[in-house]
């Protein structure tokens, strides 16, 4: 029976087929991410096996399990836990993956991930076509391979090929994304040989060719996919304009390649190309090109395109056959289901955070900012399971952290109320979502997902309801547990001596647009809220000086947004000041204290963003009000929102 | 010995002067930290055409900051290529980058190099791997020039 959204989303749910290979839908699982979560050796783990059935009930067509490197020696390494394929030692366990994955209905691909430039990890080098330097401290110095080496690595591959097929697989895909070794062949900036394998397109896709031609001897009736950069992004360091790409493209559908999958950047190019400034659907129009180019090969893309209805419309109009789709699956692995159940506002949304990209280059398992129970799949504590005393809970605070425990808890079978003193939920959250440069609707999508939760679970919401000493003797034994999560709050305490204190605007009065500052901008703190707010006066017209006091700015932001902010910085012309302190405010301005002396700052407005203080008051006031009382978010120690959606899940689920 | 090439670089001391009143970047950095400047022209380091430097570059100067005594100092040097070269960074700077540099030397230089690194006038090669560079503590420096330190994949 065809279900409500499928119905709607017709084009994006119509069967497929890939090679003899029947496919249930155009919904591609793409291994964008390696997991980080198995052995330095290479062997799946049963964290990773849970994983695993998770993204195989996803309800995606196709699955692609996350690319594994195809070398003993690990040269094509890149990831600290990386899974590999180089020995039929870890059969039994990609022999399960292909299991799960075909229980669920859908058609089995493994990537073949050899990292080149970007790999070496546990051996000090990598690998590439030519020795050219690495551009980012992240990676190791590079050796060249021989020709020789280039048809072990090529066997190599073909080996991984066939041991994929031999455990089960349907398909097998080569990855170039983000620069890889197919990516370091192809392109004119890592491939600088003077040999057959180096100087024109025709002799840079040498490599492709042959080993497209070798995975297709190995795996004959086994449909391979290749991903190839649309746009490298590289141009300025001397790599690929897009023609090239194309030209590139080209050789491989001339080879047989059975999908192309198009991807766009590289790990060290200087641009987003799918973080959350890059808007949904900016690079469509590569796939199309490719689409156009290659009739009569199938296409997968998914860069930057995060919800079903649009990549509908671009099956719809031949922009690509296959939506290729993997971190709003991280965020929500019931996003299908619910689109063909046309329940898309109940889809925790992905909002392009990039939290699990910045923790796998910490060598750290990926998690979700959104998915609180990504990577504990295996653990039971993890698990939403029915509470075996209903409790009465009440929540004080409507942001990220409340609302996350309310509607866990309320999962679980008890009875939950939400207690904020403001008119509307989200907390904090929309005001930084509406100072936000990026895209302030993914940041509003998460405050609307846990509207529509609430109300569809059951969670009681007062809103414009103060929770203190008072109040709490008038629900006296109403309720068995409270938690508070009243998140966090500037520390204006921490300026009461200073001489004109009484000058200070609080960030978060600006952020919610309750306080409107004069032309001339000082903003002390230099965090992201600090840097938020500066972005978006500045944005508006306003001159800004950002005081910080430690030494760079922008510490609190993960590793890969925080170049966006310090972009920005620099495009709207704010200026920093850092190893500075306020010592003084007049209305004329403000004086900073920095190493080489006080510095005067004229201006209008001086608005503190930092330091932040926990809203952990209640604690006190509480203890002796109610059985069980918890803390969680910002109210305990202020971060973000990653931690605070992860304690506020870890909250709902254990009481 | 003042060859055309090394004027390119102009007087060494406005870049010393340049260094002292940016000692800020340098104050973690080790003893013996090193970082280099050549022209993108001289050494012939072109985008896609980087092995002509590294292989063939010959009596091309070399801008060289190296933290000697706990400060950060400018000389200039030859560059012998890529292979050869003893520095932790190196940044290849065209025609244009060059001269901006040079005309901003007076002013916010390290602001003027990570615009010239963005905009692809300058090319940035790392020697070292991410664990020696911080060991050698060039977070600060690093970050001042916009770059990831820990990865990008944006």
């Amino acid at each position: 029976m065809t279900r409500p959204g499928e119905a709607k989303l017709n084009h994006l749910f119509q069967p497929g087929k890939i090679g003899k290979f029947e496919v249930k839908n155009r919904i591609k699982y793409g291994a964008c991410c390696v997991s980080n979560y198995n052995g330095r050796d290479g062997t799946i783990t049963p964290r990773e096996l849970a994983r695993v059935r998770v993204i195989a009930g996803t309800g995606c067509g196709l699955i692609t399990n996350q690319g594994a490197y195809p070398d003993a020696l690990g040269e094509g390494k890149s990831y600290f836990r990386q899974i590999a394929i180089h020995d039929d030692k870890f059969l039994p366990q990609f022999e399960m993956i292909a299991r799960y994955i075909h229980d669920a209905g859908a058609m089995a691909m493994q990537q073949i991930l050899h990292a080149g430039r970007y790999g070496g990890i546990d051996l000090g080098y990598c690998v590439q076509p030519s020795v050219v330097p690495q551009t980012l401290p992240h990676f190791r110095p590079p050796r060249e391979l021989t020709k020789d080496q280039i048809k072990v690595v090529i066997a190599q591959h073909a080996d991984a090929a066939k041991r994929a097929v031999r455990a089960g697989f349907d398909a097998t895909e080569v990855t170039s994304f983000m620069g890889y070794l197919l990516a370091n062949f192809n392109s004119r900036f890592t491939n600088q040989r003077t040999d057959e394998y180096g100087g024109s397109v025709e002799n840079r896709g040498r490599f492709m060719r042959e080993l497209i031609d070798a995975i297709k001897q190995a795996t004959p009736d086994n449909p391979l996919s290749i991903r190839l950069n649309g746009a490298e992004l590289m141009d300025r360091w001397g790599g690929n304009t897009q023609d090239e790409s194309f030209e590139l493209m080209q050789q491989a559908v001339d080879c047989g390649v059975d999908m192309i999958s198009v991807t766009v950047g590289w790990q060290e190019a200087p641009e987003s190309s799918f973080g959350r400034d890059v808007e949904p659907g900016y690079w469509n129009f590569l796939s199309e090109k490719a689409k156009k180019m290659f009739p009569n090969v199938l296409v997968a893309f998914g860069n930057r395109l995060p919800e079903p209805a649009m990549a509908n419309d671009c099956v719809k109009d031949g922009v690509f056959d296959y939506w290729e789709v993997c971190r709003p699956l991280l965020a929500d692995p019931e996003m299908i289901h619910k689109a063909a159940e046309d329940r898309m506002e109940e889809v925790r949304p992905c909002i392009g955070s990039l939290n699990c990209l910045s923790r796998l280059f910490r060598d750290l398992p990926y998690t979700c900012t959104m998915n609180p129970m990504l990577g504990h799949e295996v653990e039971p504590e993890y698990h939403v399971t029915e509470a075996t005393e209903k409790k009465r809970i009440m929540i004080i605070g409507a942001g990220p952290a409340g609302m996350e425990a309310a509607i866990t808890a309320r999962k679980r079978g008890h009875a939950v109320t939400v207690f904020d003193k403001a008119d509307k939920i989200g907390g904090a959250l929309g005001a930084y979502a509406a100072n936000d440069l990026a895209r302030p609707a993914d940041l509003q999508s998460v405050i609307d997902y846990y509207g529509v939760m609430a109300k569809k679970l059951g969670v009681e919401v007062r809103l414009n309801t103060e929770a203190n000493a008072k109040f709490m003797r008038s629900v006296l034994h109403e309720y068995d547990v409270c938690i508070v999560a009243a998140g966090s709050r500037t520390d204006m305490a921490v300026f009461q001596y200073l001489e004109g204190a009484e000058l200070l605007v609080d960030a978060l009065e600006v952020a919610h647009g309750r306080v409107k500052t004069g032309k001339r901008v000082v903003m002390i703190g230099g965090g992201m809220i600090g840097l938020t707010i500066s972005e978006f006066l500045a944005k508006a017209g306003h001159e800004v000086t950002v005081i910080e006091k430690e030494k760079r700015i922008g510490g609190d932001i993960m590793p890969t947004f925080k170049w966006r902010h310090t972009a920005w910085v620099d495009e709207l012309g704010i200026k920093t000041v850092t190893l500075a302190q306020l010592v003084k405010v007049t209305k004329e301005g403000a004086t900073v204290k920095t190493p080489k002396g006080e510095q005067f700052i004229p201006c209008d407005s001086v608005i503190v963003s930092s330091p932040r203080k926990a809203n952990h008051d209640l604690f006190y006031e509480f203890q002796w009000m109610v059985d069980e009382l918890h803390g969680g978010g910002d109210a305990t120690v202020p971060r973000g929102l990653d931690a605070a959606i992860q304690e506020g899940y870890r909250l709902g689920v254990r009481i | 010995m003042t060859t055309a090439t090394d004027l390119s670089f102009g007087e060494i001391a406005p870049w010393q002067s340049m260094l002292d009143r940016h000692s800020e970047l340098f104050l973690d950095m080790v003893e013996g930290s090193r970082i280099g400047f050549v022209s993108r022209e001289a050494s012939g380091i072109l985008p896609g055409k980087h092995l002509d430097g590294v292989k063939a570059a010959t009596d091309v100067p070399l801008l060289a900051w190296q933290l000697e005594n706990g400060a950060m100092s400018a000389r200039i040097e030859r560059f012998a290529g890529m292979a050869s070269t003893k520095v932790d960074l190196l940044l290849v700077a065209d025609e244009e980058a060059m001269a901006t540099m040079l005309g901003e030397l007076q002013g916010d230089t390290p602001t003027v190099i990570k615009r010239l690194i963005r905009r692809g006038r300058m090319m940035f090669f790392v020697f070292k791997n991410k664990a020696q560079l911080q060991d050698a503590g060039y977070e600060d420096f690093l970050d001042s020039l916009g770059l990831a330190f820990l990865g990008a994949c944006r």
